[in-house]
């Protein structure tokens, strides 16, 4: 029996009355919903295993610092599917239209990156008009309800890639249940394919919030496969439209084949008054490399899971998350590596601010199985404590079950250098000006990993726009 | 330029300095030199406003002015410069860019425009030239992996760029292989002018052969025990501080 099957079974449905209320949203919409996309079966069993499990609470010890509160009121229907029941269109990938708000323009997308091809999502929805797809050799990249609609001109449209694996991956049901919800309610799927060539290929995932959370719920959705060598550079960005709430859940799933190269990154960039829930399971083979690079600033309340396996042997990760708070926010972050196999090698790196009333938190465990041995851990979780009611939690956790690794890990939380910040006065500059440059110096070692000249300027703008401060333009 | 009159100053409810004083004119260099734990640092620290010191009686006068009232990045752009005993290594914050932050925080303060960038870097490079200090050092993280003598010559890079008009060196010596010494006290000297004033925080009479005071004093249990000219170091030199502390007993 497995793990996921025992929670089930085992425990009190909580939330009782959002669970039922989740059960009559989606009776509602199923319909509407493309089965093209995922079919009805699996819907139908995702929406049952969440009800009866509950959607997570703060009682949980893996979800004790997420703001799950946004849940009790959130819509969690698609906006599109309402729309579209609505409007008696029913049953295929063509019910769901395009969405009721005027779409932005393309010049308030952020700059696309030379090189890559753009793929823009609105809802989770595909919006072939904010995109610009390449053909690069040896990928595909589609939007599987597209891809059903047979619409022309996209390679490769015949045969609609789908990952081998079925959901959840997660081997504990009780992180994956937000990607359960997006399983049942998803209104398209990403699904990126990329097989052996010279070249990396580019690709840039880039998804926009844009009904408000009172009129429905957006789930973008990212199926990802690298065949045996093959290599893939990745950007997702999530940005919002506008200053409206959001209620967005992604999900997103990572195949990295025997000897293939993934460099990912994320960012997180919803709009200020935004929910942003979040899901990434990730199996690496044998000798894969993963780094996966993501920066959090947006939202209001934002959760992110990921679950990443070590499940061939010699496989190497790099894990680098930043994530900024301020104000009211909650930036709640929760990694799982998992060491399988042998001679797997991990790193993380989270560094992490909270100013203002923000909290944000990182809790990051390491599980090294029996059959792991000569695993390589590493872990370096620091958060800055940067206002006197901010709250930063940083949470190592080891999990070993064979004597052969080496696994070390520090993790510190503390407030800005006292010395560090009296140099800087002592040469004249602010205290304002002394703690960004000082905040900014803690977020260097995850920057820092950026490879992508162009992409990291961009981003270290957004960080410095973030951190409202004019003064460090000059830095860039 | 500076006078200190009378002051007391407590760390952690401990009387460090217990009535110190000392009147630096303009356009002086004077020597503080003392015994280990008497109060250099404390006194060079509460002169550029470090929080952490009580002052609990005495005045700081700075050009006329109650340099106490101002907070450091004021008393910074008034022109007070601290080299540090021990400058801190700011991974992460580029030294050039903390130079160029530092040079326009004073101008702005004097209401004056930015500096040029190509000026500025132009001079930043002269300066790095008299300092023997390599290009790139300049884009590294403030201190960071520097050296000891090298963290030493970087503060007084930063003073000859920032020009202060009271420069507070303490022990900026220490750690210096003698070439270095002599490349930061001939840094030091091109800065000496009729209207800047400097203060000298050493242990060691060798420095003093490369830039010479007006004046020395000997700091010994929070106070100046006795002050001289240049000759009094060659003699604490020879005879030890026993000496002065004997005579002040
Ligand atoms: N934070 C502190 N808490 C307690 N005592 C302190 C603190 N800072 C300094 N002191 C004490 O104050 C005294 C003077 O220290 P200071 O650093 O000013 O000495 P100094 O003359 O510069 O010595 P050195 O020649 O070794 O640099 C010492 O006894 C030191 O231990
Ligand atoms: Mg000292």
């Amino acid at each position: 029996m497995t793990k996921s099957s025992e929670a089930i079974s085992g425990a009190e449905p909580r939330n009782a009355a959002l669970s039922k209320r989740l059960l009559d949203e989606y009776a509602a919409v199923r319909e509407s919903l493309p089965g093209e996309v995922v079919s009805p079966a699996r819907r139908q069993e995702a929406i049952q295993a969440i009800s009866a499990r509950g959607l997570p609470t703060t009682r949980e010890e893996n979800w004790r610092y997420t703001n799950l509160r946004p849940l009790e009121r959130a819509r969690f229907a698609p906006a599109a599917a309402s729309a579209a029941v609505e409007a008696g269109a029913l049953g295929t990938a063509a019910a769901i239209g395009a969405p009721a708000l005027p779409l932005p323009s393309p010049s308030d997308l952020p700059p696309r990156l030379a090189g890559f091809a753009r793929y823009a999502f609105v809802d989770g929805t595909f919006a072939p008009e904010l995109s610009s797809p390449e053909e690069q050799a040896g990928l595909t990249v589609q939007s599987l309800r597209r891809a059903a609609q047979g619409t022309p001109g996209r390679p490769g449209s015949a045969t609609v890639f789908q990952l081998s694996r079925a959901l959840p991956a997660l081997g504990n049901l009780s992180e994956a249940r937000l990607a359960l919800l997006n399983e049942a309610f998803a209104t398209d799927t990403a699904a990126i394919h990329v097989g052996g060539a010279a070249e990396p290929a580019r690709v840039e995932l880039l998804f926009i919030a844009l009904a408000g959370a009172d009129s429905g719920a957006s789930y973008p959705r990212v199926q990802l496969g690298l065949e045996p060598g093959s290599r893939l550079v990745l950007v997702e960005r999530h940005i919002g439209a506008g200053a409206g709430s959001h209620f967005v859940n992604t999900s997103v799933d990572v195949d990295v084949g025997r000897g293939a190269h993934l460099t990912h990154y994320r960012l997180q960039q919803a709009g200020a008054r935004a929910t942003w829930l979040d899901t990434l399971s990730a199996v690496l083979a044998a000798d894969a490399r993963y780094g996966l690079l993501a920066i959090n600033t947006g939202a209001l309340s934002a959760r992110s899971t990921t679950h990443i396996q070590m499940a061939g042997s010699g496989a190497e990760l790099a894990l680098s998350v930043a994530a900024l708070g301020d104000r009211q926010q909650v930036q709640d972050n929760f990694a799982l590596v998992e060491h399988i196999a042998p001679r797997a090698r991990t790193e993380q790196t989270f560094r992490g601010i909270a100013s203002g009333r923000a909290r944000v938190a990182f809790n990051g465990k390491i599980a090294v199985r029996e059959a792991a041995a000569g695993t390589d851990s590493r872990q370096s979780l620091r958060g800055l404590l940067a206002g006197p009611e901010a709250e930063i939690d940083v949470r190592p956790q080891l999990e070993i079950y064979t004597d052969d690794v080496r696994c070390s890990h520090g993790a510190t939380a503390g407030k800005l250098d006292e010395s560090m910040l009296f140099y800087l006065l002592s040469r004249g500059l602010s205290p304002e000006v002394a703690q960004r440059l000082l905040k900014w110096a803690f977020l260097e070692d995850v920057v820092s990993k950026i490879e992508l000249p162009e992409l990291r300027r961009q981003i270290e703008h957004d960080l410095a726009a973030q951190m409202a401060d004019a003064s460090l333009k000059e830095l860039l | 330029m500076l006078k200190i009159e009378n002051l007391h100053v407590k760390v952690d409810g401990k009387e460090i300095l217990k009535g110190l004083t000392l009147t630096v004119p303009t356009g002086e260099v004077h020597a503080v030199m003392g015994p280990n734990g008497s109060g250099k640092s404390t006194l060079a620290n509460v002169l550029a406003g470090r929080p952490g010191y009580e002052i609990t009686s005495g005045t700081v006068t700075f050009q006329g002015r109650d340099l106490l009232a101002l907070a450091p990045e004021e008393r910074a752009r008034e022109g007070v410069f601290l080299g540090f005993q021990y400058p801190v290594e700011i991974p992460g914050v580029n030294n050039v860019y903390l130079l160029k932050a530092a040079v326009n925080a004073a101008r702005k303060h004097r209401g004056l425009e930015e500096v040029d960038a190509f000026e500025f870097l132009t001079l930043v490079k002269e300066k790095m030239r008299l300092m023997r200090m390599e290009d790139s050092m300049l884009s590294r993280g403030v201190n960071e992996g520097f050296s000891g003598g090298e963290k030493k010559r970087n503060e007084i890079l930063q003073m000859l760029v920032l020009e202060p008009r009271l420069a507070i060196l303490d022990e900026t010596d220490s750690g210096l292989d003698i070439d270095a010494l002599k490349i930061v006290a001939h840094g030091v000297n091109t800065l000496r002018s009729p209207e800047r004033s400097l203060v000298l925080v050493t242990h060691y009479q060798r420095l003093l052969d490369y830039i010479v005071p007006d004046h020395v004093h000997v700091l010994v249990k929070g106070r100046i025990v006795r002050s001289g000219d240049k000759s009094l170091a060659l003699e604490l030199e020879r005879r030890g501080y026993d000496w002065v502390t004997g005579e002040a007993a």
